[in-house]
């Protein structure tokens, strides 16, 4: 098998574990931008019921 | 191990033998399995006249005691839980590692009775020369095995069935697991029946064999108690 | 959200070793002098990522340990976690593989050693997300998968020597690291990917762990808000 023919296994075998690992982490990536929001927006959430009875006080 | 263990173990042992022998269903079934699935596996792999399945008598003879112990297994099992056995059994000051060894004590009888029947008519139909010099170091890889599938398919199904799927999930998580005792003891058998091999080329896999039950053995004692639950 | 910031220091780390690694492995070590050639090349990342999906399983062996000792359920999230980035790198370990068998010896599959063991690993991890998908109770899917997971890890060397007994097919040659013995800039670049695979398995359990925390945390919201 020559250099070339054997770089294009080489070149594939490559590309599917950066395709992968790149595919999971921006998977995670996503997930951990909607975790962040809902948990931003929870947050706020809590304070808006907060607020109202602290001012009812 | 003290007496009261001693004691137990047998108790154990005998409810389930005497339970067993008394209704004599599981045994009827699997038998008929393994005889059914002989035959099968005759008209399966048969394609020319000249068809000489030698070399393949001992992955079908493994092939079928395994799936007859999955079925036995689940049988067993699942009559356990719809009776209540075992909640019974719990409720009992029983050292829980010995429910274990019982159990798997009870299956191996099973399974050799079944063997006892299904090996000499596979070797009426498929075996092309007497082999009864050989009997010996098949018996040898015979028992290691079975400890094996016992072991690991008591454990399994302890677990499985108290999930949701049940039966359905045994083979999922016990086949991945028995392979190797299936590699190991198939060769051997092959290695016995169609070549009429000694002792000494089958000490490897016999030795092998022994260190998987030895190895699944203790990993059984140490997490019996966590699969047989609260 | 400064728990995340940590991560990437990690996964930079990580990257690092793996592109030195790479870089090194293509050109300061020398073609393979086998029938394989230039296709040994896979072998820089695919023995790491082998080696590197064991570790996970391996971690995931001892967080079952820990987890049936202490009833502790971050154990069990520790077990899952590393079950599944195990699973996914035992994945590539096939596929990497059957492109190499490819180019070795011209066909995409063999029934080789390496290969059937990670296959049936596959297998193995597989069922013990089949049985955690159906126990429903916490602590009960915890404490079985501990016994499944510790089960499986044990099985699986015993799987690698099982696999020797097999016959030799028409693929005599197992992936080895390129013939008899590895040459000093050849172990050094594999080495140092090593490195840098176990580094960014590190890296990908803290950070599923704290995108596990995260949604801890949404639920909480959610109870004490919707509660």
């Amino acid at each position: 098998m020559t250099v070339a023919e054997g770089a294009k296994y080489v070149a594939a075998a490559y590309a599917v574990i950066l395709a992968a690992l790149l595919i999971y982490y921006f998977m995670s990536a996503r997930r951990v931008a909607v975790l962040q929001r809902d948990v931003e927006l929870l947050e706020d959430e809590a304070k808006r019921r907060q607020a109202p009875a602290g001012e009812a006080e | 191990m003290n007496g009261g263990s001693w004691a137990q173990f047998k108790a154990i042992l005998r409810k389930d033998l005497i339970r067993e022998l008394r209704t004599r269903d599981m045994l009827v079934s699997m038998i008929l399995f393994v005889l059914l699935a002989m035959v099968i596996f005759h008209y399966a792999f048969t394609v020319r006249s000249d068809t000489d399945l030698t070399y393949f008598t001992g992955g079908m003879l493994w092939v079928t005691f395994i799936f007859a112990m999955l079925l036995g297994l689940n049988r067993s099992f699942a009559q356990e839980k719809d009776e209540h056995c075992l909640d019974g059994l719990l409720l009992c000051p029983v050292d829980r590692v010995t429910i274990f060894f019982a159990k798997t004590a009870g299956n191996l009888v099973f399974l050799l009775i079944i063997q006892a029947v299904a090996v000499p008519v596979f070797a009426l139909f498929f075996i092309e020369r007497g082999f009864l010099g050989d009997l010996l170091p098949f018996l040898a890889v015979l028992l290691l095995a079975d400890l094996g599938i016992c072991a690991l398919g008591t454990l399994l199904a302890t677990i499985s069935m108290n999930t949701r799927s049940r039966d359905l999930l045994l083979p999922i998580l016990f086949l991945p697991l028995i392979v190797p005792v299936l590699i190991a003891a198939t060769g051997a058998t092959t290695l016995v029946f169609a070549e009429g091999a000694g002792f000494g080329s089958l000490v490897a896999r016999l030795l092998f064999l022994l260190g998987f039950d030895a190895v699944f053995l203790v990993a059984a004692w140490g997490t019996y108690d966590f699969a047989i639950g609260e | 959200m400064k728990k995340l910031v940590s991560a990437p220091a990690l996964f930079i780390g990580a990257g690092a070793f793996l592109i030195v690694g790479l870089l090194l492995g293509f050109w300061w070590a020398p073609v393979d002098s086998s029938s394989m050639g230039f296709s040994q090349k896979i072998f820089y990342y695919h023995a790491p990522i082998a080696e590197t999906s064991l570790v996970a399983f391996g971690i995931a062996f001892v967080a079952a340990i820990l987890y049936l000792r202490t009833q502790d359920l971050k154990w069990d999230r520790l077990g899952y976690v590393s079950v599944r980035l195990g699973l996914l790198f035992a994945v590539l370990v096939m596929l990497t593989g059957m492109i190499w068998g490819k180019a070795s010896w011209g066909t995409w599959w063999a029934w080789e050693p390496r290969l059937t063991t990670f296959l049936l690993v596959c297998f193995l991890y597989a069922a013990y997300w089949v049985l955690r998908s159906v126990v429903d109770e916490e602590q009960r899917r915890a404490t079985y998968a501990a016994v499944f997971a510790i089960i499986a890890f044990v099985d699986v060397p015993i799987t690698f020597f099982a696999t020797r007994f097999l016959p030799e097919g028409l693929h005599p040659a197992v992936i080895t690291s390129g013939g008899t013995g590895m040459e000093g800039s050849m172990f050094a670049s594999f080495m140092i990917s090593m490195v840098g695979m176990t580094l960014l398995l590190v890296a990908l359990i803290r950070r599923d762990l704290e995108i596990e925390d995260l949604k801890d945390r949404v639920t909480d919201l959610k109870t004490s808000l919707g509660g």
